[in-house]
């Protein structure tokens, strides 16, 4: 598609900046404004990388929960990790990642405080913050004009 | 709309004021965050045969708050770090019910010829940042040493123990992420459970937290003074240490952890902070004090996301906040931690 959703996005928040805002009485107005266009560039910058980080993501903690599975020895929590282990993403849709991804977060958040629990949990916590940094790298936002 | 404030603020003021002939002129909202709207104005009147102009700041709650803040603790404070001669700028009135405006709504003096730096700017101090800095953890270490019975502020809502001040606010700010959040969050979850696990000692004594100490609460002139420490809302009663942790914060030096809100060296705040406040940092308690900012920031992003997610208050800085800030805030935090296990 030309042109692509990331140059409107771009481009609209440089008419916004350059030529709207101006007219604009200064201020709240000229502030909220500025703020606006930032959003758009973010937003530019998100639409080529959501679902690549979505993806990821989910990719991570299927295959952190089907490492640790085997260590867990609550019977329930060890079986929805080796399911959701085995699940897939069913489209690359935004919405339908998300879903899936708030679910494995869940889940993820349910292992974390269990291993928390267990004695000579060092390895395995260490392993799941690694996930948690990956994760939260990947989603930063660069400040516009930096 | 301005026009109808403008004749509403007009009536109010000159019956409060016992000045009929008051005028409002000038009335423009100007950026002030989230959780008020903020409006500047002018009022003319006469008082003893001579006219009077007097440059003003209109706080008013938008129809939906960031954070839930008690408005008259926000007024009290300036009342009384104003009578301290700390810059804050001098409250004219309180009006809670919020008849006159709709809402309620509190007026102060302006600082005038003054800017905020903000964080989006790539320069926010012009030049001034040594020296601004210096002041900024004077003015904090002056809060901090400050008596809260003397003040007048004992009553506020906080920590009444030096042993509870980290839980009181943990506790405090888990509840805003669990009842804000609109998706599951595993950094914010497992920061709460480390901070509890690993609490740090009590507080050396209690003592005011204006609770939003940083980079943007402040203004500055042109010559590199501050003129105006702003936004105390979330002042309470708690750990010293608790303020000094969220002005040292990365999102205010944009992640660079040796220079404190991007201003001074760490170690030189460090050193002005226990000069004017009589205080120790404790490295360790410090350590958690900072953790647990970042949580902090964390939960007030959840709460700005869900503020403009369902659609009670579009903001931009809203948007900004729950999506910019909470990335942010979520690295750190998980950075911080994972090293913790390293």
């Amino acid at each position: 598609m030309n042109p692509e959703v990331d140059q409107i996005l771009n481009l609209s928040a440089q008419q916004l900046m350059g030529t709207l805002a101006p007219l604009l009485p200064t201020g709240y107005a000229q502030g909220a404004a500025a703020l606006t266009s930032f959003m758009l560039i973010l937003s530019a910058e998100e639409y080529d990388r959501a679902a690549d980080i979505r993806v990821a993501d989910n990719a991570d903690m299927r295959a952190l929960f089907a490492e640790l599975a085997p260590r867990i020895g609550d019977a329930a929590l060890k079986q929805k990790l080796e399911a959701a282990a085995a699940s897939r993403d069913p489209s690359l849709k935004i919405s339908a990642l998300d879903e899936t991804n708030y679910e494995l977060r869940r889940l993820l958040i349910a292992l974390h405080a269990h291993v928390e629990t267990l004695k000579d949990s060092r390895d395995a916590e260490r392993r799941i913050w690694g996930l948690l940094t990956a994760s939260a790298q990947r989603r930063i936002l660069k400040m516009p004009g930096s | 709309m301005s026009d109808d404030i403008s004749q509403r603020l007009q009536d109010y003021l000159a019956a409060k004021l016992g000045a009929p002939d008051l005028l409002v002129s000038a009335l423009a909202r100007i950026p002030g965050g989230a959780s008020r709207e903020t409006y500047r104005f002018r009022a003319h009147y006469d008082r003893g045969g001579k006219t009077v102009e007097r440059a003003l700041i209109l706080r008013r709650d938008p129809p939906a708050s960031l954070i839930e803040t008690e408005r008259s603790t926000e007024f009290r404070a300036y009342q009384a770090f104003h009578a301290l001669g700390l810059p804050v700028p001098e409250p004219i009135a309180l009006e809670l019910d919020g008849a006159a405006l709709e809402r309620p709504f509190f007026i102060m003096e302006e600082i005038e010829n003054c800017a905020v730096a903000s964080i989006l700017s790539p320069d926010p101090y012009g030049g001034h940042g040594e020296k601004i800095g210096e002041q900024f953890f004077s003015v904090l270490g002056r809060i901090a040493g400050a008596d809260p019975q003397k003040l007048g502020l004992s009553d506020f809502d906080g920590a009444r123990e030096p042993a509870d001040c980290w839980r009181h606010e943990l506790t405090r700010w888990e509840k805003v992420i669990v009842e804000d959040e609109r998706e599951p969050q595993p950094i914010a979850r497992a920061a709460i459970r480390w901070l509890r696990r690993h609490p740090p000692p009590p507080a050396q004594k209690i003592c005011v937290v204006h609770g939003d100490y940083r980079t943007g609460n402040f203004l500055i002139d042109s010559e590199g003074n501050i003129r105006a420490i702003l936004d105390w809302e979330m002042a309470h009663l708690g750990d010293p240490l608790e303020d000094l942790g969220w002005a040292l914060d990365p999102l205010w030096s944009r992640g660079d952890a040796n220079t404190a809100a991007g201003m001074v060296k760490r170690a030189r705040a460090l050193a002005i902070w226990e000069e004017t406040s009589g205080l120790k940092v404790d490295p360790a308690a410090l350590a958690w004090w900072e953790i647990f900012a970042s949580l902090k920031g964390a939960a007030i992003w959840i709460s700005a996301a869900r503020e403009y997610t369902e659609g009670r208050n579009t903001d931009p800085v809203n948007a900004f906040s729950g999506w910019f800030c909470l990335a942010f805030h979520n690295k750190v935090l998980a950075e911080r931690l994972a090293g913790e296990f390293a």
